[in-house]
């Protein structure tokens, strides 16, 4: 039963809990928005890189290489498109 | 055919390797999927005209038990992946199962928020920001309602015709695709909800 339940994975879930509390943070306290969004940013992106290494085994196999270029890519497109369309529809006009 | 036997079930044909390797880059192309999405949002978040704002309809409970419950899902289906490693059918069957059980429990949560939105005037047409807020929402849904179907196939398979390189390799691909829906899901926890609870 006890190799069912690696190490590795339980410490994963239980760091992601932990990071799921502290961006509570930014709801159960006063705080402002600057401060609020940089714990938010912070932890979603932590979050995303446990899942990523621990839970989809990215870095497992000679692949590797591939998979994290092609991941740094769709996250870059992704950022360029928000940004992008925060700076023309929104920041823009002020 | 040829068999790398120092590799896990999964990675162990070449074709195998490749369609991994081709589900990631499709998983990339979701990533801008979900960038375009989250785009959009931003830029209507404040366009609520007459209706109302995401503070006013947003509420802490089902958004934390969704969250919690996805999260774990993550996890036992990593744990399933994990037994598939150790040719443990019998344990990765359940653990697959258990995962489905908590999508099905974070659908039924999330089909009462949309019921629960809508009865209170948040509805597709209501405003820019209700219908951009249910678009985001109901895509990630609708990724789960497929996970759910797909992920209930590869379990009658691998139950069906035991642990080959072709099922293991399946099922390995069906844990990516429930581990990004997790992580799509953090990004809606954090800066859809939360962000709007602020």
């Amino acid at each position: 039963m006890k190799e069912l339940f690696p190490m590795k994975q339980i410490m994963g879930f239980v760091f992601s809990l932990m990071l799921t509390v502290v961006a509570l943070a930014v709801y159960f306290l006063n705080m402002s928005f600057a401060m609020g969004m940089t714990i938010l940013v912070v932890t979603a992106f932590i979050q995303a890189a446990v899942q990523l290494v621990v839970f989809m085994h990215a870095g497992e196999t000679k692949d590797k290489g591939a998979i994290y270029t092609n991941v740094y890519y769709g996250v870059a497109i992704a950022l360029v498109t928000i940004f992008g369309t925060l700076l023309t529809m929104i920041w823009g006009y002020n | 055919m040829k068999l790398d036997h120092s590799l896990p079930l999964e990675y162990r044909t070449e074709e195998g390797q490749l369609k991994i390797l081709g589900f990631w880059i499709f998983l990339g192309a979701e990533i801008m999927l979900f960038g375009t999405l989250f785009a959009s949002y931003f830029t209507l978040v404040d366009r609520v005209g007459s209706g109302p704002s995401g503070a006013e309809i947003f509420e802490i409970t089902p958004v934390l038990i969704e969250t919690l419950v996805l999260l774990t899902s993550s996890f036992t289906i990593g744990l399933g992946i994990h037994a598939m490693r150790l040719g443990r059918k019998k344990a990765m069957l359940s653990f697959f199962a258990i995962t489905l059980l908590l999508g099905l429990a974070f659908l039924g949560v999330e089909i009462y928020e949309f019921v629960h939105y809508v009865h209170i005037g948040a509805g597709l047409q209501t405003s820019a920001f209700t219908a951009i807020l249910l678009t985001t929402l109901g895509t990630h849904g609708l990724h789960v309602t497929f996970g759910l179907f797909w992920g209930l196939f590869i379990l009658l398979q691998v139950k069906k015709r035991g642990l080959t390189p072709e099922t293991a390799n399946k099922s390995f691909i069906f844990s990516l695709y429930w581990h990004f829906l997790d992580v799509v899901w953090i990004f809606i926890f954090s800066f859809v909800y939360l962000k709007g609870m602020m």
